[in-house]
């Protein structure tokens, strides 16, 4: 019995004693309310931008998995020309080990076609399927559609209104070999298979009328095989389709049009972009959390240099260190909680919007999903992160003593050294007493300094992220391989190149011409993407990241994606394969680009001369100044018309094909500037009603004697210059300096080994002037308050 | 004849709070005349202190007008005012408020810097008038901290008289200072003001009082006796206190 009431009376105290930690706790965020406030969004942006990156991330794959089952797309695809086909093929991929499913379908094939996509045209190849074939693999899965039918209805991917800008019953023309083909938009699908223009290829849908009319109107070259599987281990699937190509490899002739998807690279080529920015928001979040931690470290430490002798009577009347180090936890940990939860509620909200950014990038309905994980990950690492922080910073209360904090406390302020003097100092009053304070308050600058500086290089990564993805894409082209010409045109075999080339040099606005040919050869084994021209030295991308590329007809250049793939590198020896002749050539520099799965080598004119003695080239680069592509073309078309095969607008391709990496950029962009400004608004607005509230008594004396409410802004305003300006110094030369292996690193997953985005200097200067001119307009408003205050409850309150 | 500093006609102050409203100064007509030291006295709540502040553009009046050196106080806005404060007035704390950042010497220069842009002729008057109430060479680099409460408040009449105020206004100057240095203070008060420095001071304290020329007396906010008492001498002290007794008996005081 005894025992009984002994427990309760323990488990009272202990109540009695959470109690009051609830109590202080709460008094301390009463006591503070804009602080709190501040500090509350600081943690609510992070965990929201925190939990979208991380649901982005931990959800994409499964997204793009639980997609392709759901649309039951194949899992690795081989395509080829009618006349490449073999049974062999089929019954190889049907009989392949956890292949479940397997299907060969007739197919029309272009080559190079053209179309509007965005706004801009689009040269691509094309794969048209019959809509009116059963087929059980990817069948016609149409999400939007007319109601009305025409004969001249074409059914495209979902990425064609997401990104291509066209509506249900839109005209649509292709053009292929010269002729155009029209059609109406009768239908959008839903495809994981050639359904955004990131993999070369894209798959439209004709009903059989049309399908029927168009195999018969082109010629029998372009009618064509699919043999698609589906394994019951998709991630075998690349596995599959190069075991495909070692089977066959010595039977499918090198120039043989054959070439194989698989659903593995198909969808790290398509989350590529999808997992960069969510990358950026989860880095950014990151910041956004250290930003709180300085924030609570600084307040820590003001709220137990303030309060000291709060702390010294709470201690005299019994309270103990525990609790009151306990009722700090619980303050910050309150609002840790309640920042997190609803950033993780109101980031449900946001995923809508990033949901239709997901649309863009990769042609497919985004379905949000409940992801307990991230949202569990989000709360746990930024309430850990606040626990730490607070309980190192507040752990100094343990070794106040009552009798010392009652007697005025820890000394807060040196006086030791009188700074600036005034009489000795040069400058103006208003200046130097800014000065004084900013060095009077040298613990508070640091924290200012340190979110200046993440803030300003978060801004320069973004801007230098834009600039180069969505406005002058010069570098993010040149990671792609492209050579940045701007119109290449295709010369017919019995044509002599080398005349046309000079007489093309000779043509009004062109500034040079090079001959670069992309033709396809085996390497050990292995078909390749391989260029060929004489002068890499004229090249304007040079996409060889260590050593260089060949020189002489025996060297030759791999990228990293091959060298792995061989075992290969530098210095090494490899068999080449075209044209039924075989050489070896030295490699003398690995290279680095994303097209064509990473699957590309360089050799010389001279080099492929040695597998083809009569090899002569078919492609010219032209590279223009001071005309339009289209007005060029149409040039080369009248004066050269009968040697060409074709011509393409380079820039217009890119274009198009990199105009849905601009939007995704510009949001996270907006995104990354918007919380910039409003960080440097809150902290500064934290900081400086801080201050006023701290200094009031200061600020009354001074009103009191003459300074105006003006100066004392000036004073205000000036005396954060020096740190803001510090900051943005640092910040953008970290931003100048660091951006570029930053975004190495994070793009490395995708085959990134060197990049070299443009960082115009003015640009970063004019961002780095625009935060301090934020800085200075934020101080001047948040201490426009002093206007409010009389001189006399300036001192008296 | 003497020339008025201050006159105001129908000087008022009134306080809202939660809707209850405190009418602290009732039509208070009121002349300060130069070279005076007026003491204004009165119990405690009586409007002493607003009466102070309000004269001196610190705080502005509800209704009435504050002519002070030509200029109608009441119609100026705030950073008028305070251009107003920083050329005619100088301004004495009971709890002293120094800039604990800043030494000595900066305390008096962040004043007068204000004024004089030249620094070289501020920092000579500063160093003369430090020495002047018996702030030596050695305490100009110490910060307030490390003062005595009757050092601090004679660098503070100094930082007052730095910019040569028309007025020096000084609200109970010796309350926070124990006997001695109380005297200290008022020595130098009664020194500046042989030298013809216009103050006005507010105090409840007898011993500070007898330190003026003339003796107002507040109650609610109305002005209800005024004393003239002479200029201050040792020699007639006993005199001068026996009036002054006589005189805020006969005001209840």
């Amino acid at each position: 019995m005894s025992s009984a009431i002994k427990s309760s009376k323990i488990s009272l105290q202990k109540w009695g004693g959470k109690v009051k930690i609830i109590n202080l706790a709460m008094a301390n965020i009463r006591k503070s309310k804009s602080a709190t406030f501040s500090l509350f969004i600081f943690i609510l942006v992070a965990a929201l931008l925190l939990n979208i990156g991380l649901m982005v991330i931990t959800q994409i794959n499964t997204f793009f998995e639980s997609k392709a089952e759901q649309l039951k797309d194949p899992h690795a695809i081989i395509m080829m020309d009618y006349a490449n086909y073999h049974s062999s093929y089929g019954e190889f991929i049907t009989k392949y080990p956890g292949v479940t499913e397997s299907e060969t379908e007739e197919m029309i094939r272009m080559n190079m076609a053209k179309f509007n996509f965005g706004n801009s045209e689009l040269s691509t190849n094309v794969i048209i399927f019959n809509a009116d074939t059963k087929r059980s693999i990817g069948p016609l899965n149409l999400i939007e559609k007319l109601n009305t039918y025409s004969s001249h209805d074409i059914f495209v991917p979902y990425s064609f209104k997401t990104n291509g800008g066209y509506q249900l019953g839109d005209h649509f023309t292709i053009t292929y070999q010269d002729k155009e083909y029209e059609y109406r938009i009768g239908g959008f699908f839903e495809t994981t298979m050639m359904g955004t223009n990131n993999m070369g290829v894209m798959k439209f849908m004709l009903p059989e009328p049309s399908y029927l009319k168009l195999a018969d109107e082109l010629s029998t070259q372009s009618e064509g095989l699919v043999i698609s599987a589906i394994l019951d281990d998709q991630t075998q699937s690349s596995t599959l389709k190069n075991n495909f190509f070692k089977e066959f490899h010595q039977s499918i002739e090198v120039n043989a049009n054959i070439w194989g998807l698989d659903i593995e690279q198909v969808k790290s080529v398509t989350t590529l972009t999808i997992n960069l920015l969510a990358t950026i928001l989860v880095a950014f979040a990151i910041i956004i959390v250290l930003v709180s931690l300085i924030v609570i470290k600084f307040r820590v430490a003001n709220s137990i240099e303030d309060g000291v002798e709060n702390i010294g009577v709470l201690k005299a009347i019994g309270y103990t260190s525990r609790q009151i180090l306990s009722s700090m936890i619980l303050q910050f940990i309150f609002i840790a909680l309640c920042g997190s939860v609803i950033g993780i509620a109101l980031s449900y909200v946001l995923m809508s919007f990033f949901g239709s950014i997901i649309s863009t990038l990769s042609g497919l309905i985004w379905t949000q999903t409940f992801g307990l994980m991230a949202n569990l990950i989000s709360i746990f690492f930024v309430t850990l992160a606040v626990l730490i922080v607070t309980l190192l910073s507040a752990f100094r209360v343990k070794k106040i003593l009552p009798v010392a904090a009652l007697r005025g406390g820890i000394q807060t302020h040196n006086f030791r050294k009188n700074r600036v003097p005034l009489e000795k100092a040069r400058g103006g009053l208003h200046f130097l007493l800014a000065i004084k304070s900013t060095l009077a308050n040298a613990k508070q600058n640091m924290m200012i300094l340190f979110i200046i500086i993440a803030l300003t290089f978060a801004s320069v990564f973004s801007a230098v992220s834009y600039y180069n993805i969505a406005s002058d894409k010069t570098a993010f082209v040149d990671l792609f391989g492209v050579e940045p010409a701007n119109v290449y045109v295709i010369i017919k075999p019995d044509v002599d190149i080398r005349e046309l080339l000079s007489h093309i040099e000779q043509m009004e606005y062109v500034r040079k011409v090079n001959l670069l040919d992309k033709i396809q050869t085996k390497i050990d084994g292995q078909i390749v993407y391989t260029n060929v021209t004489n002068h890499y030295d004229r090249l304007e991308n040079n996409i060889v990241y260590e050593g260089r590329q060949p020189k002489y007809e025996n060297e030759i250049s791999i990228s990293w994606v091959v060298s792995n793939q061989i075992n290969k590198g530098i210095g090494d020896t490899v068999e080449v394969e075209f044209e039924n002749e075989t050489a070896s050539f030295l490699v003398t520099g690995i290279s680095q680009l994303i097209h064509h799965s990473g699957q590309v080598a360089a050799l010389t004119l001279e080099g492929i001369q040695q597998l083809q003695t009569n090899y002569k080239g078919f492609t010219l680069n032209v590279y223009l100044d001071g005309i339009s592509n289209k007005d060029f073309i149409k040039n080369v078309q009248e004066q050269y018309g009968d040697y060409l095969v074709g011509t393409v607008d380079i820039d217009e391709n890119i274009e198009s094909e990199t105009s849905m990496y601009t939007d995704a950029v510009f949001a996270v962009l907006l995104t990354v500037l918007a919380i910039t400004v409003l960080v440097v608004v809150m902290i500064l607005y934290l900081v400086i009603k801080t201050m006023i509230i701290k200094r009031k008594k200061e600020f009354g004396v001074m009103k009191a004697i003459g300074y105006s409410t003006m100066q004392l802004m000036h004073q205000i305003a000036i005396s954060f210059l020096p740190v803001i300006i510090t900051g943005v110094t640092i910040g953008g030369a970290l931003g100048y300096f660091f951006t570029n292996p930053v975004l190495a690193v994070l793009l490395s997953s995708a085959g990134v080994k060197r990049l070299d985005f443009t960082i115009h200097l003015p640009t970063v200067l004019l961002l780095c002037i625009g935060i301090l001119l934020l800085g200075y307009l934020v101080s001047m408003l948040v201490s426009l308050k002093i206007k409010k205050i009389t001189v006399h409850s300036l001192m008296t309150e | 004849m003497t020339k008025a500093i201050i006159k105001t006609e129908k000087l008022c102050k009134t306080f809202s709070s939660a809707g209850i409203q405190q009418h602290v100064l009732k039509n208070l007509d009121i002349c300060l005349l130069e070279e005076d030291f007026t003491i204004i006295m009165g119990s405690s709540g009586s409007g002493k202190s607003t009466l102070l502040y309000a004269m001196s553009g610190m705080d502005k009046p509800t209704l009435g007008t504050i002519d002070f050196a030509g200029e109608n106080l009441a119609k100026l806005n705030n950073d008028q005012l305070a251009v107003f404060r920083r050329n005619h007035c100088g301004f004495v704390f009971q709890q002293i408020y120094l800039l604990d950042n800043m030494s000595v010497l900066d305390n008096v220069l962040a004043s007068g810097l204000l004024v004089n842009k030249n620094k070289r002729e501020v920092e000579e008057k500063a160093k003369e008038l430090l020495n002047q109430v018996g702030i030596g060479e050695n305490a100009w680099s110490k910060f307030p901290t490390q003062l005595s409460g009757g050092e601090a408040q004679r660098v503070g009449i100094v930082r007052a008289l730095i910019n040569s105020p028309k007025l020096l206004f000084a609200d109970e100057p010796t309350g926070a200072l124990n006997s001695a240095a109380s005297t200290s203070v008022l020595d130098v008060f009664t020194d500046v003001n042989r030298n013809g420095q216009s103050i006005v001071m507010v105090t409840h304290d007898m011993k500070t009082a007898l330190r003026g020329n003339r003796i107002l007396y507040l109650r609610d906010g109305v002005i209800c006796g005024d004393l003239q008492l002479g200029t201050y001498s040792e020699k007639d002290n006993v005199e001068r206190h026996k009036k002054l007794k006589n005189f805020l008996a006969e005001m209840g005081w």
